[in-house]
Formats: C-alpha cells, sequence, structure tokens
C-alpha cells in the first residue's frame, strides 16, 4: 500500500473511530460517514444491510436451536436416529437459511418499494441470498456444536468473532481502501465474498469476480459444516 | 440384515475413560434377541455411560459392541433403525401435537407417509392417546409425556427397546401401564434393556439382571439367581398393631437377630436361623402387650443382593438409623437414586 492509501485509510479509521464533539456517542452509530450520509446511496445501503442480516440472522440461528435442542433433549433424539451426522446439521443449517431469507428480503422490498433501487442481476441476487445465508448459518451450526448447555456460553464467543469479521468484509470500508493487511484478513471471511457477490448483483460491479464470490460461498458452508461434524464426532469421543 | 442367531446385543471389554477417570472398565456381557435385560447400579456407577456407549451417544474408549451383529460405530446407522430409545427425561417436542410428535419420530425413521400415519394412530390408540391426539404435548401431565416419548420411539417397530427409569415419578396407573406396556412388548419379540433403580421394577420385569459397580460388572443372572447366591441372608417381618410412634422397644437384642430395619409400621429382622427369632419375637409382643397382626419369614430380595454387592451390608441400617434410609448403607454411598 502506497503512502496515499495509507492516508485514506487513516481517514476512514478515524472517521470510524472517533467520537463526536460530545463525545458522547461510541464509534459505529457516530461515524461522520454515516451521520452525513456521504457515499450512502440507497442502492448501496439496502446492500449493505441485507449483507450484515444475512450474517446475524444465518448465523445466530445455529446456536439457537441447537443450543435449546440440546437442552430439552430433543437433539439426543436426533443424534441417535438413523441420520449421518452432516445430514442432521445440514438440516439445522437450512433452518437458519430460511430465517435469514425471510428477514433479509425485508430491506430489499423496502428499498424495491420506497426508494425505487435497482437491481442488476435478479437472478444472481436470489441465489447469493441463499448460498450467503448457507455459508452464515453453517458457521452458526458450528458455533453450536460447542458442547454448550447455554446460548449465551456460545453467543458470546462468537460475537467476538461476528464482529471482526464484519469490520474487515467491506461493508464499513471497502476492500480496496483497507491496508494489504486487513485485505488479507477479508479473505478469510465468508461475508467479504457475501458482500461482494450481493453488491454484483444490486449495483452490478465489485471488488472481485462474481464468479469468485459465488464458488467460494459453498466452499465454506461444506467448510464449516464439515468442522462441526468433527466437533460433534470429538464430543462423542471425548463425551464432554 | 442382522446375521442369524446373533445376541442382540453383544459387548466386549467395553471400557469409557472421560481424562483419567475410568467410568467402564472392560465390561462383557450378551442380551439374548427377546430378552428383558435389567442394568442396576448405583450413582456413578458407570450405568448411563454404557448405555450411551450402547445407543451410539458416546463412543467407547476401548471394546466392541454389536447390535443383532452391526458392528459400533462403524454400522451405526444400521444399529440405530434397530433402537428404540426412552430416555430419562422425555424428550417430546413440546410445541407439536401428539400425532405431530408420532409422525415427526417416523419421518426421522424415514418411514413412507402412509405408514407413519397408520402407525402414529395406532400407537396414539395403544397409548391411550387418541383423544389428545391434535392436543399440543406442552398442556400434557408427565405421565401422558412419558407415554408419548414411549409411543415415539416404538414408531419404526424396533427390535430393541432401551428404557431409562421409564417409570421414574409416575402415578401409581401410569407406572403399571408402562410395565405391561413393556412386557406386552416383549411378548411381541422385543428385546428391552431397562435401566433402572428401583430394584423392585427390575425383579418384576426382567429375565436378566446385571448388576454395575465403579465401572465393572459386579453379577449377572436371572433374579432367582442373584438371590439364590446370598440365600443365608434371610428375614423376618413383623408387624405389630400398634404406631410405629408409640414407642415399640427395639428387637434387635432378640436372641438370633442379626440386624434390625423398620419398614413401614413393621420391622425386618435379619437373621440366620427365623425359626430361633419366630417364638423369641411372640415372646416379645406377649411382654410388651403388643399384638402381632402379620408375620412372615422373607428370602432375599433383588434388594438385598444389590445392597450385598455394592458393599453395603444387608440389613446395615438398624432402627436408629432409620432417617437415614434403607438404602443409605454403611458406606453411605447414597443408595441408588439417579
Amino acid at each position: 500500500m502506497g503512502n496515499a492509501g495509507r492516508e485514506e485509510w487513516q481517514d476512514e479509521k478515524s472517521e470510524l473511530l472517533e467520537p463526536d464533539s460530545g463525545g458522547t456517542k461510541p464509534g459505529l452509530g457516530n461515524c461522520r460517514q454515516v451521520r452525513r450520509g456521504v457515499g450512502l446511496s440507497p442502492q448501496t445501503g439496502i446492500t449493505h444491510l441485507m449483507s450484515m442480516i444475512l450474517f446475524f440472522t444465518a448465523s445466530t440461528t445455529g446456536p439457537v436451536i441447537l443450543i435449546l435442542e440440546r437442552r430439552t433433549r430433543t437433539l439426543d433424539r436426533l443424534m441417535t436416529a438413523p441420520l449421518s451426522m452432516g445430514c442432521l446439521l445440514f438440516g439445522k443449517t437450512l433452518v437458519g437459511v430460511v430465517f435469514a431469507v425471510v428477514v433479509a428480503v425485508i430491506p430489499l422490498i423496502i428499498g424495491l418499494a420506497v426508494f425505487h433501487i435497482n437491481v442488476h442481476n435478479p437472478a444472481l441476487l436470489v441465489g447469493v441470498i441463499i448460498l450467503s445465508a448457507m455459508s452464515f448459518s453453517a458457521l452458526g451450526v458450528w458455533f453450536g456444536s460447542f458442547p454448550a448447555r447455554s446460548v449465551g456460553t456460545v453467543m458470546m464467543p462468537s460475537t467476538l468473532l461476528r464482529w471482526p469479521l464484519l469490520f474487515v468484509s467491506g461493508i464499513f470500508i471497502p476492500l480496496e481502501r483497507m491496508p494489504v493487511w486487513a485485505r488479507i484478513i477479508s479473505h478469510i471471511s465468508p461475508l467479504t465474498y457475501a458482500h461482494d457477490a450481493v453488491t454484483h448483483a444490486v449495483s452490478g460491479s465489485g471488488c472481485q469476480p462474481a464468479v469468485l464470490d459465488v464458488m467460494l460461498l459453498p466452499a465454506f458452508l461444506i467448510l464449516f459444516l464439515f468442522m462441526a461434524v468433527r466437533l460433534y464426532r470429538r464430543v462423542r469421543r471425548l463425551g464432554y | 440384515m442382522s446375521p442369524e442367531g446373533s445376541p442382540a446385543i453383544e459387548a466386549r471389554g467395553l471400557t469409557k475413560r472421560y481424562g483419567k477417570l475410568l467410568a467402564v472398565d472392560s465390561i462383557d456381557f450378551d442380551i439374548s434377541d427377546g430378552e428383558i435385560f435389567g442394568f442396576l447400579g448405583p450413582n456413578g456407577a458407570g450405568k448411563t455411560t454404557t448405555v450411551m456407549m450402547l445407543t451410539t451417544f458416546l463412543e467407547p474408549t476401548a471394546g466392541t459392541i454389536r447390535i443383532h451383529g452391526h458392528d459400533l460405530p462403524r454400522e451405526s446407522l444400521e444399529a440405530r433403525a434397530l433402537m428404540g430409545i426412552v430416555p430419562e427425561e422425555s424428550n417430546i417436542y413440546t410445541e407439536l401435537t401428539a400425532e405431530g410428535n408420532l409422525r415427526f419420530a417416523g419421518k426421522v425413521y424415514r418411514m413412507p407417509r402412509k405408514a407413519r400415519k397408520q402407525r402414529a394412530r395406532e400407537l396414539l390408540e395403544i397409548f391411550g392417546l387418541s383423544d389428545r391426539a391434535h392436543v399440543k404435548a406442552q398442556e400434557f401431565s408427565r405421565g401422558m409425556r412419558r407415554r408419548l416419548t414411549v409411543a415415539m420411539a416404538l414408531i419404526h417397530n424396533p427390535k430393541i427397546l432401551f428404557l431409562d427409569e421409564p417409570i421414574a415419578g409416575l402415578d401409581v396407573q401410569s407406572a403399571r401401564y408402562i410395565k405391561t406396556l413393556v412386557r406386552d412388548l416383549n411378548e411381541s419379540g422385543v428385546t428391552v434393556f431397562l435401566t433402572t433403580h428401583q430394584i423392585e421394577v427390575a425383579s418384576e420385569l426382567c429375565h436378566r439382571v446385571a448388576i454395575i459397580d465403579h465401572g465393572r460388572i459386579a453379577t449377572i443372572g436371572t433374579p432367582d439367581e442373584l438371590k439364590t447366591s446370598i440365600e443365608s441372608v434371610q428375614t423376618v417381618a413383623v408387624t405389630f398393631d400398634a404406631p410405629e410412634g408409640d414407642g415399640i422397644p427395639s428387637l434387635a437384642g432378640l436372641p438370633g437377630v442379626n440386624h434390625e430395619v423398620k419398614s413401614g409400621n413393621g420391622r425386618r429382622l435379619y437373621t440366620d436361623s427365623p425359626a430361633d427369632v419366630i417364638p423369641a419375637v411372640v415372646n416379645f409382643s406377649r411382654e410388651h402387650g403388643l399384638r402381632i397382626i402379620g408375620l412372615n419369614t422373607l428370602g432375599p430380595s433383588l434388594e438385598d443382593v444389590f445392597l450385598k454387592i455394592t458393599g453395603q451390608e444387608v440389613g446395615s441400617v438398624t432402627a436408629s438409623s432409620e432417617g437415614e434410609g434403607k438404602r443409605g448403607g454403611k458406606r453411605g454411598k447414597g443408595g441408588m437414586a439417579g
């Protein structure tokens, strides 16, 4: 990254993190860009909102349903039924997908009806919403696979992981304006590819090829499900 | 398909270690097809861990398990299809109706839609839940939830039924209902693996019983065989026509009495020679102006066997320490609860 890029990043960082003049509000809601509405067209705003909603809704459903089912022992019933662990966890992933898609469609409808935004590629948007929800939901299923009996036990560490991902995924700061280290981290976040793919579908352009985004989202789904199955096997072996 | 003539359950060298704790220590047993097998043990003896391994919920640290010839965990899906599992806590979906729960259970076992609908109705009828078929399970009493849990375990006509404390906390009517059902199921060819700490239930229902203690099978056999193994222990049960609070003196000092245990409004006198104890009890009642309304000689109960095997001396709890309960024993192991 050159000097110009570094300066831009410093500006962006200070905008994000500096409190307002009264110093009473925390950084994010207080971001000057957000306050002034600079560069935040309805189209961009809806894109950001959809990405965030998909990410948080889908990745929250897994821990909630798995841990509640563990507590009511209905998960034991499923775990001793003739179903493979992968099949069972994929089913739980689909539950998260349904929730996330239903919630994420709300800002889209508002965007279309109220702000008259144009969706560049509707078919791609539908596909991307479903694929993103699946990979985020699988991430949530992985969180829910830790042998906890209270939702809070899992939600706190999962939040610690999810918030940093949100910051490096190009939602608040465009990827091309991030420092190199942040851009490297952004590549391990499924949200980076989901957000980029949603941007492609809505605006027709993105930071990286849409094909790459669309190919990597299922890869994340498989990776997270694999990790969740491994974790359940470990729990089964060690008997936590 | 399971190989012909193979035992319903076969466990060899079954071991489970949780870190440094050896919960189950290389146990072996076979359970024949069509048997009701009772699995008893005090708290922390390794009962639950063993059942969890048999039902594929946990992987053993060492040893092998075969369910109708299917090796675990390699063929766990095939083995699970043959099992019905009733855990200690009823695990029904409270937001679903009774019929909804049954149909969902059928779906999990990949039963065709028509078959699961028919079987659900059949089970609702058998379990006396037909009139509540469309009521959400959250409105069910404990007994009804229990019945529904058992019904869900039977939806796919399993060959082996694992029952964990099937009648714990149930009223007399529901308990009798479940016991009758277990017998009926067994008559229809279902193998039953019963885990309980209610020894009288095991004694009443089981063809064979295993007692596990400190992770090892302490003994295994029919209830009669186990009782015979400690036949030296006999008791004289006497009941007086007086409330226990009326200050009936202790009978522990009578000739031939080894131990005395309060039992309801009577006493159980442990002895090696009932013939010596009976006349002494009769004399005692005359001397104290008490009327005997019941006098029986009894062989050892399965509970006595359990206490003896788990290191709690039979009849060791005397009338004076009744507050600790008959199951307390010398080692204060907390009996068989849980």
